[in-house]
């Protein structure tokens, strides 16, 4: 008897509130179409919010194809536009496309929560391939529906991979399967400085840079404490990161690289660079604060804080690749993780060949040449990226000499806080330069926490 | 959310009472069985048998409909997922895509975490429809003897109306019990149902299945593997979640009650005025202001750029109390721990206040009077007449508070989030840091890690340690239940 | 005589000097965001209390929507969702306290410790099944979903209403029952009516959950749809690293006009917020 009137009121209620809050979805949205001139894919689409699931199943019929599609929230205006041109490109069928805001560089964090609940076609970063795939979230491009592209794109895959740059398509593979598009390059770190307080020779080595930068009464900012910037020293010196079958990650920091460097050598070298008054260590997300507010002078950054550098530096905005450091008696080329913004197909998607489609016209030629313009990444594709305006870029153009020493990102997902902690040891001097024996035992556990079993 | 209070029977007398309860149920139904007649014995099969007999036929048509809709419930929904629940599911997703139709085809494929969710929904219900079961039949037995006795019988009309009376308890708790099962109890028994699975990121649904492992997640925490450094991290983490719990939840507290007698005292103008700016801090978001206090004392912000200013920063290296060249507030241990606390002290102060105020307005004046004509000071009136009032009136919000502040996420989260990083290499093999509550850290693990499994384990020794500290702090406060006394 | 009037005013400054420091300390980071929200930068300025520059040109940037902002929307979107939270939780925690406070029936005693021990589990953990449990029933991405979210377990929260209806007093409760009245019209009738303070003290509290909430709010409407993200979900993602120096003046416009609500809110209920909550302190 409790339990039925549980049950009625329940549903009464439930009933009740649907029908309100259904009526103020619908009111809100229309308002908005007024508003928002940019994409009206979006408020479209946006009405179908409160039913998804139905649509995902109601496409079979063929006749209108239901896709849903993620992208930065910077990028929204221009995948309305290239999401209509892809509507266009197509007369023949009925798309009903849906664009969602959901930053690279968090694509994974939502859709492994869900992974049926995501979008069929989303953009990422590419350091959240491994996890994807390991998931079982991205759609492989090798298979069966590589048919798709020849039939409709009048393209191969093979004809994709050879249009962008080799790394790009390494980047989106894993164990030689293809499973993302490659949207843009120029996701690694070079440096930024100002070239009124520093030469262009200055920037060479580290050494001359500190020097410099502590001569202006500047600073040179850089994160440390983070498993992305610190590896540079490491695969500078020769060391690499091995990402295992079952997850985990091989590192060899805590022995002699094959280019005959120690691991302490190079832990030295970053904490000679850590030490020097010219040297401001800086986390990730206060960089483009620490720019703006005029704290340095150059700094080790990406392509997405040029604007904030170009604004900081003036008229002495200027970029080149990473410069040099001594580990030992030499002077060792400072490398990076390689960076690609990527899309991909969910392995989930039921309609995964127009979503495949959707995926590869996203990342073609006009549309990276679109996305350049509009937002400065770099393309992978080699015919966009040979285009003057790309290649007079300045960022753009330190971003492809720095990638010369790119390596792919083959680390597992518990490589990231040893690796945080190890660099926040360095910044804070909690090693000492010469205490070789407390700096192995650092470099021991580093290894050791990266190589634990993932769960 | 947040928001829940605890309560102020100990756990030990919960437990009882409920056993209890579960006991006097059972005698019940086993004498309405045995002595019912062949209707009430019916009811055990027909769950509208005893009403028809009785002619009460509207009760017996919705008891039928009830019987139908479980069966259906069982056989459509249960029984696809029940069956699957010892393994969780063994069909692997496999797809083929079809050029024909552009789309993906599926196997029908198991998916661990919905078998184990749907599962437990169906042993809800049936334990709903357990209870309801017994309970027709004890009901339907009183029919029979009330029949028998020739009192009155109800009719359907008049069993309605008891709903709104001597029953006005059930239609008032049903559906706030339907929402806290639903929404708080299925939840619950899930994770620690997924305690005992090896649910992680190797075994994420829906492309990979996950199994029971029994007790091999505990055991990761407190043996200890070499690679395994969970046990080491808990114990600290644990360490300073208690540490917090204790000070955030003492500081606010007699910051509170010393702030109202600030504000309270016949000395002070203008109390609105100071009152109203204590409360507009409430009133913004704590992720909007919780962040701006992570960027006022980051290591660039504008705290350190005065510290800096005015020397304290190089005073401070000189004695040798910081080694960088920025005073570490929120980056290093100690320093971090310290500022949390500090900067919780500002978001909790004027709640306390509020609600300090409201209590010392009910403070009795006559003592109050005849200690100031005995000629106690200030200090002496707190003492021995302020302070033993409040904490008789708020002594069990203190234990609830307590608990609150053990799951404090806010307050971490939002200050250290992006910002620390632990400099404890075994720390971080275990993705803990030195100032994670029990509860950040098990929100880190499943938002980045998806270590599902550590941090529904962590999770119940959450849980352990508030019961085990209610249990104690009662006992040893109250000594027994109130309630009564007051009504 | 005169020697002890200064020393009294001398106490009167000091005492209300010490509460003036005080004060100002607390205000402080939220004039700081005040003055933030009126700089005419927009990126993250840590370096000065003031803004360099003053405009208002942030408040009329987050007032009109773009591809990112959209808050007007999202500040429409939360009221609802408020509103239903509201109403909704306090129905359940004034009907659970009455039941538990003025009733007696044999379920009471262990209902009661179920909820003590309940509150005793951590909520972060129930996260993910509570969001797998609404896509169940389709209500992922759905303000309703939200509003379930917000007020469904809401009883669980009874005991300071509780303890303020175990305040009123029995002698009501018995004269309404002696003139005829049953529970239904005594709970409406006797009880509701004496409850000002409890009233607007759960109103308050379970009006303020929405707005503060970005946690199960991130996690329920994640399929990116900006138009119906809540206040705190939308400016949360402000602070991404490729829009923080573009957003973050608009996102302190944004809690400075999330505040000003609810200020509002509470100095006009401060007085029976203080009653609610002390009334109910006092057993809960």
């Amino acid at each position: 008897m409790k339990k039925i009137l549980a049950l009625l009121l329940a549903l009464v209620l439930v009933l009740s509130l649907a029908a309100c809050a259904g009526d103020t979805t619908t009111n809100d949205t229309t308002n908005d179409t007024t508003n928002d001139t940019t994409n009206d894919t979006t408020n479209d689409t946006t009405n179908d919010t409160t039913d998804d699931t139905s649509d995902d199943t109601a496409a079979p019929s063929g006749e209108t194809i239901s896709l849903t599609l993620w992208g930065a929230e910077e990028d929204q205006a221009l995948l309305g536009e290239l999401v209509e041109e892809f509507k266009a490109a197509y007369p023949d069928q009925t798309f009903d496309i849906q664009i969602g805001v959901e930053s690279e560089s968090t694509a994974r964090d939502t859709i492994l929560t869900d992974v049926e609940a995501a979008a069929d076609v989303f953009a990422f970063a590419n350091d959240q391939l491994n996890d994807l795939v390991a998931a079982g979230a991205l759609l492989p491009l090798d298979g069966d529906i590589a048919q798709v592209l020849p039939a409709y794109a009048g393209k191969t895959l093979d004809d994709v991979k050879a249009a962008n740059s080799a790394g790009s398509v390494e980047a989106a593979s894993k164990d030689g399967v293809m499973y993302a598009f490659p949207m843009g390059g120029g996701n690694n770190y070079f440096l930024y400085y100002d070239s009124t307080k520093i030469t262009a020779e200055q920037a060479e080595t580290w050494d001359t840079l500190l020097e410099a930068a502590a001569a202006a009464g500047s600073k040179v900012g850089m994160t440390l404490n983070s498993g992305w910037y610190n590896a540079s020293f490491f695969l500078g010196a020769g060391f690499s990161t091995v990402l295992n079958a079952d997850g985990t990650t091989t590192l060899d920091w805590n022995g002699t690289s094959p280019d005959g460097y120690t691991g302490v050598q190079v832990a030295q070298s970053m904490l000679n660079i850590a030490s020097h008054p010219g040297f401001l260590a800086v986390t990730d997300g206060d960089l483009s604060n620490q720019i703006a507010s005029g704290a340095v002078c150059a700094v080790v950054d990406g392509t997405w804080d040029a604007a904030a550098c170009q604004t900081a530096f003036g008229d002495g905005y200027a970029a080149t690749k990473l410069p040099t450091f001594t580990c030992g008696e030499d002077q060792v080329q400072q490398a990076c993780f390689s960076g690609f913004k990527l899309i991909g197909v969910n392995a989930y998607s039921t309609n995964a060949g127009w979503a495949v489609l959707l995926a590869e016209f996203l990342t073609n030629e006009a549309s990276q040449t679109a996305r350049f313009e509009a937002r400065q990444v770099a393309p992978t594709n080699l015919n966009a990226a040979a285009a003057d305006a790309v290649t007079s870029n300045l960022a753009i153009a330190a971003s492809s000499a720095q990638d010369v020493y790119g390596f792919v990102q083959d680390v597992g997902g518990k490589y990231w806080d040893p690796a945080a902690t190890f660099g926040q040891m360095v910044a804070n001097g909690e090693l000492k330069v010469d205490d070789e024996a407390g700096i192995q035992e650092a470099l021991d556990l580093l290894v050791e926490g990266a190589g634990a079993s993932v769960e | 959310m947040e928001e829940r209070t605890g309560g102020f029977a100990s756990i030990g007398g919960a437990l009882g009472g409920f056993f209890g309860a579960i006991g006097r149920f059972f005698a019940e139904f086993g004498t309405a069985v045995v002595k019912g007649d062949a209707f009430v014995k019916l009811s055990l099969l027909w769950w509208g048998a005893g009403y028809a007999r009785r002619k009460q036929f509207a009760k017996a048509l919705i008891m039928t409909l009830l019987e139908a809709a479980i069966v259906w419930f069982t056989l459509s929904f249960a029984m696809s997922y029940v069956p699957k629940f010892s393994t969780l599911g063994t069909v692997q997703a496999e797809q083929v895509f079809n050029i024909a139709t552009m789309q993906s085809e599926w196997n029908d494929y198991d998916n661990s975490f919905m078998i184990l969710l749907f599962s437990l929904f169906s042993f809800v219900v049936w334990a709903v429809a357990l209870v309801v079961w017994m309970r027709n039949v004890v009901n339907v037995y009183q029919l029979q003897l009330q029949a028998q006795q020739g009192r009155h019988v109800n009719n359907f009309v008049e069993d309605l109306k008891s709903y709104l009376d001597e029953k006005f308890h059930i239609t008032l708790l049903s559906l706030p019990v339907l929402g806290i099962v639903v929404f708080t109890v299925i939840p619950i028994l899930l994770l620690i149902l997924v305690a005992f699975t090896n649910y992680d990121q190797q075994h994420m649904p829906p492309t990979n299945l996950f199994t029971w492992v029994g007790f091999a997640n505990f055991s990761a925490l407190f043996g200890g593997s070499i690679t395994s450094t969970f046990g080491y991290a808990f114990v600290r983490v644990l360490g300073w979640t208690l540490v917090w719990s204790f000070f955030a939840t003492l500081t606010t507290y007699f910051g509170g009650i010393l702030m109202s007698l600030l504000l309270n005292s016949k000395l002070t103008r203008g109390t609105k005025l100071w009152r109203t700016m204590l409360v507009m801090t409430i009133a913004v978001p704590q992720f909007v202001s919780l962040l701006l206090m992570r960027n006022l004392f980051s290591n660039t912000g504008l705290i350190n750029t005065f510290c800096s200013n005015i020397g304290l920063t190089g005073f401070l290296r000189d004695i040798g109390l910081i080694s960088s060249s920025t005073i570490p507030f929120l980056s290093a241990p100690g320093w971090a721990h310290v500022m949390i606390i500090i900067i919780n002290i500002w978001v909790g102060i004027p709640y306390q206040m509020l609600i300090a105020t409201g209590v010392l307005m009910n403070l009795p004046t006559d003592q109050l009077e005849s200690a100031r004509i005995d000629g106690a000071n200030p200090f002496q009136t707190f003492r021995h007449i302020t302070m033993p009032y409040m904490l008789f009136v708020t002594g069990p919000a203190l234990v609830t508070d307590f608990v609150k502040n053990f799951n404090n996420f806010n307050v971490i989260y939002l200050l250290t989030q992006d910002v620390y990083v632990t400099t404890d290499q075994f720390m971080a093999a275990s993705q803990a840091r030195e100032v994670d509550l029990l509860v950040t850290w098990l929100f880190n693990l499943t938002q980045n890690y998806y270590n599902y499994k550590m941090a529904s384990v962590i999770g119940i020794m959450v849980f352990v340690v508030c019961a085990v500290f209610t249990l104690i702090a009662f006992n040893f406060m109250i000594g027994g239940n109130k309630e009564e006394g007051y009504q | 005589m005169k020697r002890g009037r200064v020393k009294r005013a001398g106490r009167l400054l000091g005492h209300n000097a010490i509460i003036a420091i005080l004060c100002v300390l607390w205000i402080l980071p939220v004039v700081w965001l005040v003055c933030t929200s009126f700089s005419s930068y927009s990126g993250m300025n840590t370096s000065t209390f003031f803004p360099k520059e003053w405009s208002l040109i942030h408040y009329k940037l987050l007032l009109t929507p773009d591809t990112v902002n959209q808050f007007p929307t999202w500040f429409m979107n939360t009221f609802r969702i408020a509103c239903w939270t509201c109403v909704i939780s306090t129905l359940f925690v004034l009907m659970v306290a009455y039941a538990t406070s003025v009733m007696r029936f044999k379920a009471r005693k262990p209902l009661m410790n179920v909820a003590v021990i309940l509150n005793l589990f951590p909520g972060m953990l129930a996260m993910i099944a509570v969001y797998f449990t609404l896509k169940t029933f389709n209500l992922t991405n759905s303000h309703i979903g939200l509003i379930l979210v917000y007020s469904a377990s809401s009883g669980l929260g009874y005991l300071i209403a509780k303890g303020f209806f175990d305040t009123v007093p029995r002698s009501l409760c018995e004269a309404a029952r002696l003139d005829g009245c049953n529970e239904a019209m005594i709970f409406w009738k006797v009880v509701i009516p004496t409850s000002r303070p409890i009233i607007v003290y759960t109103i308050i509290s379970s009006f303020l959950t929405p707005w503060m909430d970005f946690v199960y709010s991130k996690m329920i409407l994640n399929a990116g749809i900006s138009a119906n993200y809540t206040v705190a979900v939308g400016l949360y993602r402000m602070l991404d690293k490729s829009l923080i120096n573009t957003y973050f003046t608009q996102f302190c416009v944004g809690g400075v006009l999330v505040s000003i609500p609810i200020s509002v809110l509470f100095l006009i209920m401060q007085k029976f917020y203080v009653e609610g909550v002390t009334n109910g302190a006092v057993k809960g």
